[in-house]
């Protein structure tokens, strides 16, 4: 199946079953997660079904091209199901199976792997879903975000497009995937990894992206003194992408990390607070 | 007369915790049956990450019945003058629902009571259980729990289902947002979601068309049965050690072993890389063959049969790309220079308040060479100072930072691969080892050395923090570096005193000496309490035993353990007890006596003449075996000397009138008492039969 057909089948499958479809985020981010499509609305009261194809970018996983398994740039097609349903697994194996995946003959486990996101305050318990030793899916039950106890919970689904992709194609490497139409994944990705591994690992600019992420914090904050929360989600969003080049530059020693990821997360539940402050006031008005 | 089950239902548990939280399920609720009196016969519990199970038998349908006493107040206060009731009778039929007519004189110790006799028990034991289940859920606890639905109930991961069967009838009850009902979940991937159950057959039989090996030792063994079938296919051995059986039992209702292989290019990786990728990061055994070599092919455990081999494929192509992984790590850190690192470990914090890593391998360095004197290896001086100042560089690499538990090992082999000398990268490669008392022992002299200093420095560095350790908590490892320090010392029968070592590794982690001596106070106690341990628990010593060398407050290790060793051979030969009584015997009639002098004129009976003579000829040989750690043919020499010193006790009145010649028979005891306690204090030994550990 090409990757196109995972991704439309996807949509189409979470689209029956309440889903918004959403476009992914429109700037860098490390994964779904991210996006504002989850971790605002994760936060309150009100129900909320999306699922969304979103680019990622990680730049320390970056290969130049030559792992046949990890890219710094991969798709994640992300769902979000609020309040959390009463077999979300079952709806997970029907989306396998309605992708094609006879899960009979392949051995699916739900390997325990709680997920953690230092920078925004988030984190949430679950497993990694392997089919046949591949890790395709995160399946979380989401408890914080923004460093806010979360009630309802909901329950994300985070497929790695990639992989199913090359799963269901029966493929050794991301590179021999058919994006669809006789449009090749290495056609479409094999420079991009190379330029993009030589620039995370060897080029960037160390000063320039210290710099740039003290601006983003400042603008960050002074929105948030505007009360502009969305925006300033945007400029968290500038300073974790900073982070993660100067990471894939070895450029942040221990002690920096731990103040780095500090200040990332102080604006996100910032951030947090006043969008629940704004939303529940809504719901009372 | 009934039989219980209950099934509880659950999202996939991680496999290392579902054996302590069926035994948690299991001791919780016998512990209730039993509080609440309800009798039972055979009782099973069973579990997998997907289901507890728990199979009572013989439970009566009402709980014994027994006559109760139920005391009331004092007859002086519950009858007025009159012989009326008074208030406080009045209050306790209340209380008690019972009549005033029901109430009668019982008679105690303290005098008069009133008080009645009730018939207790009798209670529907379905009703008790029914209520028992969600309260003993409740009390189970976690690593870590979460909440998924409006209960708002803490649980590891989210309940599916209840099931609980008293006989033929289905108990009603809720847990969690979860009604009971008459549903067990099937196979995650071989059968329906769930199948009904309205009865013990129905469970049993459902489990097995659904492909549920419920009991994990049926797990356990077809596990090893299979891998054992691929082994000997293979013509190979397969290890599987207890870590990755376990998760291979608690990770698979229906487990099947498979096996696959992959490019043997790959082999030209360091075995430990291969070995750690597999296991550690895809769960899967490598395979060796009969010479134990590393093979191309791997062993694992699926939770469906492989008929079609696509289990095998999928994991080939995973071991494949892992193994692409391992080798980019791999060519990208041996581009650097492993020595500059070093530079950047003062970007690398080892501690909050405890400095970087360059700091700490600077303070190693200092403490390698003490070391090096303390243990008269100077041969490995320079080699070792060296590791000691490169040992923290791996930590810097691309493959350690992707498995942290490679640390140490990659150091090593890094540097193996640019040609360093053995005793550098073989002491850097070994120094995170031992990592338990019970694990491997080091077999390189260099890496126990470099092995202690690390562990002292963290040790101390983290007392010096303030952090306290206790049999509960001990969030930095500082019990299990001490562990390590005493086992390296005993695995290489290492002679040296840890208290100057304890007093170097505290100075740079105090502000004063009162600091200082405090510091070096706790670490001292902590490695006393640790050798105690390693004695007891790891060498299954006596306890008295232990105590009887580790009364001497010294901080020679192994001395300690020379002596422990040879007191726990004197039991078994039955020379403990004589020795015993001997040294009990002195010690009581020396009491609390000063140490007296000896003079060799002041002796006047034929005994004490002898004694004197017969002690002072075995002297100097008994102190060289003592010098020569030889303590077990010390104490029989001393034993030795026992029919002299009885028949002295016997003929001799120590405490004789005239001070000079009670003060000299002292000294001579005094002078027997030193030579027996530098082995061991014999007077705690508990005097048995000879032959018994316990």
């Amino acid at each position: 199946m090409s990757v196109q057909n995972v991704i439309l089948k996807l949509q189409e499958f979470w689209a029956e079953r309440g889903c918004y479809i959403a476009s992914g985020y429109d700037g860098e981010v490390g994964a779904g997660t991210m996006s504002p499509d989850t971790f605002f609305r994760v936060l309150g009261k009100k129900p909320w079904q999306v699922a969304y194809w979103q680019p990622s970018r990680r730049p320390d996983d970056g290969r130049y091209g030559q792992n046949p398994n990890r890219v710094q740039k991969h798709n994640q097609f992300q769902v979000i199901l609020k309040p959390v349903p009463a077999d979300g697994q079952l709806l997970f194996l029907d989306s396998l199976i309605y992708l094609g995946v006879d899960i009979r003959i392949h051995d699916i486990k739900f390997d325990d792997d709680n997920w953690a996101s230092p920078s925004l305050g988030a984190w949430g318990v679950g497993w990694q879903v392997m089919c046949d030793g591949l890790e395709i899916t995160q399946f979380t039950y989401f408890q914080q975000a923004g460093g806010i106890e979360l009630n309802p919970n909901s329950l994300e689904i985070t497929y790695g497009i990639e992989r199913l992709a090359g799963f269901l194609d029966n493929k050794n490497s991301l590179f021999d995937l058919d994006w669809g139409n006789r449009v090749s994944y290495a056609q479409l990705k094999l420079e991009e990894e190379r330029q993009f591994s030589v620039y995370n690992f060897e080029l960037a600019d160390i000063d320039m992206l210290r710099r740039l992420f003290g601006q983003y914090q400042k603008e960050a904050e002074k929105l948030l003194d505007h009360g502009l929360f969305l925006p300033a989600y945007d400029y968290v969003l500038k300073c974790s992408h900073a982070f993660n080049i100067l990471d894939a530059r070895k450029a942040i020693a221990v002690a920096e990390r731990t103040a780095l990821l500090g200040i990332m997360r102080g604006l996100a539940a910032r951030i947090a607070q006043k969008y629940v402050q704004q939303t529940e006031g809504e719901d009372h008005g | 007369m009934a039989d219980l089950l209950f099934e509880l239902g659950v999202e996939e548990i991680p496999a290392a915790a579902v054996a302590a939280i069926r035994d948690q399920l299991r001791d919780l609720f016998l512990a209730r049956l039993e509080q609440e009196r309800i009798a039972h016969g055979a009782s099973e519990c069973a579990a997998s990450n997907r289901r507890l199970m728990l199979h009572v038998t013989q439970i009566p349908e009402r709980t014994a019945t027994q006559e109760e006493t139920v005391l009331g107040p004092a007859k002086r206060i519950a009858l007025d003058e009159r012989g009326l009731p008074t208030v406080a009778l009045k209050k306790f039929c209340e209380f008690q629902q019972v009549k005033l007519s029901d109430v009668v004189e019982i008679e105690t110790p303290k005098g008069k009571y009133l008080g009645v006799t009730k018939v207790g028990g009798g209670q529907d034991a379905a009703a008790l259980i029914a209520a028992a289940i969600p309260a003993i859920l409740r009390q189970l606890t976690f690593p870590k729990t979460m909440v998924w639905n409006d209960s708002r109930v803490p649980f590891i991961r989210p309940v599916k289902s209840i099931l609980a069967l008293f006989g033929t009838r289905l108990l009603d009850l809720e847990f969690a947002g979860v009604r009971s009902g008459n549903k067990a979940p099937g196979h995650l991937l071989l059968s329906d979601a769930y199948f009904d159950v309205n009865s013990f057959k129905d469970y049993f039989e459902g489990l097995s068309k659904n492909f549920i090996i419920l009991r994990e030792d049926e797990r356990r063994a077809k596990i090893l049965a299979e891998i054992r079938d691929i082994a000997e296919e293979l013509e190979c051995q397969v290890p599987c050690d207890d870590e990755m059986l376990d998760y291979y039992v608690y990770s698979n209702e229906y487990p099947v072993a498979f096996s696959g292989r992959f490019d043997a290019k790959y082999l030209a990786l360091p075995e430990e890389i291969i070995t750690a990728f597999m296991t550690r990061e895809k769960k899967l055994l490598p395979v060796y063959d009969a010479s134990g070599k590393l093979t191309p092919h791997f062993v694992g455990v699926a939770n469906i049969p492989d008929e079609n081999r696509k289990v095998s494929r999928g994991n080939e192509k995973v071991v494949q790309a892992a193994f692409e992984d391992a080798q980019f790590f791999w060519d990208m850190d041996r581009k650097e220079d492993y020595f500059a690192l070093k530079g950047l470990l003062k970007n690398v914090m080892f501690q909050k308040e405890l400095g970087t890593y360059f700091e700490k391998v600077e303070r190693l360095a200092a403490l390698v060479d003490f070391l090096v004197n303390e243990t008269r290896q100077d041969g490995l001086r320079g080699a070792l100072h060296k590791a000691a100042s490169h040992c923290k560089n791996d930590l810097l690499t691309k493959m350690v930072r992707e498995f942290p538990s490679l640390q140490g090992i990659m150091g090593g082999l890094y540097l193996k691969a640019a040609g360093e000398e053995p005793q550098v990268w073989r002491a850097i490669y070994g120094h995170y080892k031992p990592r338990g008392l019970a694990n491997e022992k080091l077999d390189d002299l260099g890496a126990g050395i470099l092995s202690i200093a690390d562990r002292m420095d963290n040790i101390a560095g983290f007392v010096g923090k303030g952090i306290k350790v206790s049999s509960s908590k001990d969030p930095y490892g500082i019990r299990r570096d001490a562990n390590a320090v005493i086992k390296i010392i005993a695995d290489f029968r290492l002679s040296m005193d840890l208290a100057p070592l304890v007093r170097l590794a505290a100075l740079h982690f105090a502000k004063d000496e009162t600091e200082l001596q405090r510091n070096s106070k706790v670490i001292r106690e902590l490695l006393v309490s640790r050798l105690e341990n390693y004695l007891k628990d790891h060498r299954r010593l006596r306890y008295d035993v232990v105590n009887a060398v580790m009364v001497r407050d010294t901080l020679v290790v192994l001395d300690k353990i020379l002596q422990a060793e040879a007191l726990a051979q004197l039991v078994e030969s039955g020379m403990a007890d004589p020795l015993s009584s001997l040294h009990k015997r002195l010690r009581n009639i020396i009491g609390q006596n000063e140490r007296c002098p000896f003079t060799e004129t002041a002796l006047k009976e034929k005994e004490e003449k002898l004694l004197a003579d017969v002690f002072q000829g075995a002297k100097p040989r008994i102190d060289d075996l003592i010098l020569k750690q030889n303590y077990l043919q010390a104490s029989s020499e001393i034993l030795e000397m026992k029919p002299i010193v009885d028949s002295f006790f016997e003929k001799i009145l120590v405490m004789d009138k005239d001070p000079v010649r009670r003060r000299n028979r002292l000294a001579l005891l005094q002078r027997i008492d030193e030579l027996l306690s530098s082995v061991a204090d014999f007077s705690l030994l508990v005097e048995t039969k000879p032959g018994g550990k316990t």
